[in-house]
């Protein structure tokens, strides 16, 4: 676990700023309580609510149902609940995971009342009070947990995220870059694209089809921050109008909630300080 | 059909939100919602509202995503006038405030220049404040209507905020003045 932590040393700095101790989720939820080595026989029983709709049948209203699991037979964390609830209960819950490790973003959900990564959630060892699991807020459900992420990567897709010159370097070579400037690509590159923060956003709940969303905009400064990319001017220029940038109003859920532990907020203050000196 | 999922995060920020967005009465104009009694929903009310329910303020959405993931989101026209001239703007008037809120008390003299840039500057901020609500929550492209008629309305209460200050400050003692003999500590 020690090893997994310190990778999220580059932003780990900024987080308890913006992350009261009751919403205490870093890069991992890591359980400060020693686990217990031999774990008595009585089972903890836990209640899962899990959010349920079924395309299949468009005219009954989604439904939360619940499961209860013995958290001694039951891995830490809530995906591994869920895959628990899925083999062994109910075949038809349906969610998106793939990697296990937070590193996907497959499996992004609406835990608790907080948008997170189901692999990186500790389940909270709280019997007595059940969990309740969504799939992102605001977004349209393809079924049960799975939301429909269309506009998330056509936004993606219209900040041009790659690389744009038009010169070769001198010994045609790669593109170097001094480690300075690799510095400012830290807490950026790191971002895979869950939508945990966008869809935590209200801006972005009330005009996703305008405005960007913290995500898309961390990703737009990743490219704007780039000293290789030659295309800084067209970058600023097409982000440039009321919607694109200028809905957020610096609400900060989107730091708050970030499952890497990165930073959305501070990239989109950079993007506005950028515009207003140009 | 495909159904959005509820507001259950951060209910803080969502609140001005949800009472406008349940208020039955609320389609057609913003209007309306004077007349109608916020009634206290009930929760299966509530619990049941889906985008298939009767009573939204704005028109419901398309109800799917147009288009496939690799077609890129259009990209709006710059207009650096609303964009990042408005926010440069807005935030020299922001950080402004702050001195000439502070100065005629700390300095004890009553400027009628001062005075009358703190008025301007408070009727500027606020007109900005509002119309960022306004784009917020009576986007142009879901109600052009109900947007248009909401900045008018917008425009003509800041006319009046203006000529009732100028009013003020002319004819009577003026706003410093007037809230250092309120301020009774």
């Amino acid at each position: 676990m020690a090893a997994l932590r310190s990778t999220s040393r580059l932003v780990a700095s900024s987080k308890p700023l913006f992350r009261p101790a009751i919403f205490a989720r870093g890069y991992a939820t890591v359980d400060s309580v020693a686990q217990d080595p031999n774990p008595s026989q009585t089972p903890r029983m836990k209640t899962f609510q899990v959010y349920r709709w079924n395309p299949d049948q468009p005219t009954e209203k989604p439904k939360m149902q619940s499961y209860a699991l013995d958290l001694n037979k039951t891995g830490p964390m809530m995906l591994d609940a869920l895959i628990r609830i899925k083999n062994e209960m109910d075949p038809t819950l349906t969610f998106r995971r793939s990697c296990r490790e937070g590193i996907c973003g497959s499996c992004a959900m609406n835990i608790d009342g907080v948008n997170t990564l189901a692999c990186l959630c500790r389940i909270p060892t709280d019997t007595a009070k059940d969990s309740r699991i969504y799939p992102l807020p605001h977004t349209y459900v393809v079924k049960d947990l799975v939301p429909d992420l269309t506009q998330f990567y056509k936004q993606y897709k219209s900040i041009k995220p790659y690389l744009q010159r038009d010169t070769k370097t001198e010994d045609g070579l790669e593109y170097r870059q001094s480690p300075e400037d690799r510095k400012k690509l830290d807490g950026l590159y790191e971002c895979i694209l869950c939508a945990c923060c966008s869809t935590s956003c209200p801006s972005y709940w009330w005009n996703s089809e305008e405005y960007l969303g913290p995500a898309i905009l961390l990703q737009s400064y990743r490219w704007l921050a780039d000293s290789r990319d030659e295309k800084t001017a067209e970058r600023k220029h097409a982000l440039d109008n009321s919607m694109s940038v200028y809905r957020c109003h610096t609400i900060l859920n989107c730091s708050r909630t970030c499952p890497k532990g990165l930073n959305p907020a501070r990239a989109i203050a950079e993007i506005k300080k950028m515009m207003a000196a140009h | 059909m495909l159904f959005r999922t509820p507001n259950i995060l951060h209910s803080n920020t969502l609140t001005m939100a949800s009472i406008a967005r349940y208020s039955p009465f609320f389609r057609q104009s913003c209007l309306s919602a004077f007349r109608s009694p916020l009634a206290t929903k009930n929760v299966s009310q509530v619990v049941a509202f889906h985008a298939s329910a009767k009573k939204q303020i704005l028109p419901p959405l398309p109800q799917t995503i147009q288009g496939t993931v690799n077609d890129p989101a259009p990209v709006p026209k710059p207009h650096p006038s609303e964009g990042s001239y408005h926010w440069t703007f807005e935030r020299a008037i922001s950080a402004g405030l702050v001195p000439l809120t502070i100065a005629p008390f700390a300095a004890g003299s009553l400027n009628p220049v001062m005075d009358a840039v703190l008025c301007a500057f408070i009727v500027l901020h606020s007109h900005i404040g509002f119309q960022a609500a306004i784009i917020d929550y009576f986007p142009a492209r879901r109600v052009p209507k109900t947007s248009t008629f909401c900045n008018w309305l917008l425009r003509a209460f800041t006319l009046t905020t203006a000529v009732g200050l100028y009013e003020f400050e002319t004819n009577d003692v003026g706003v410093t003045e007037a809230i250092k003999r309120v301020w009774k500590a």
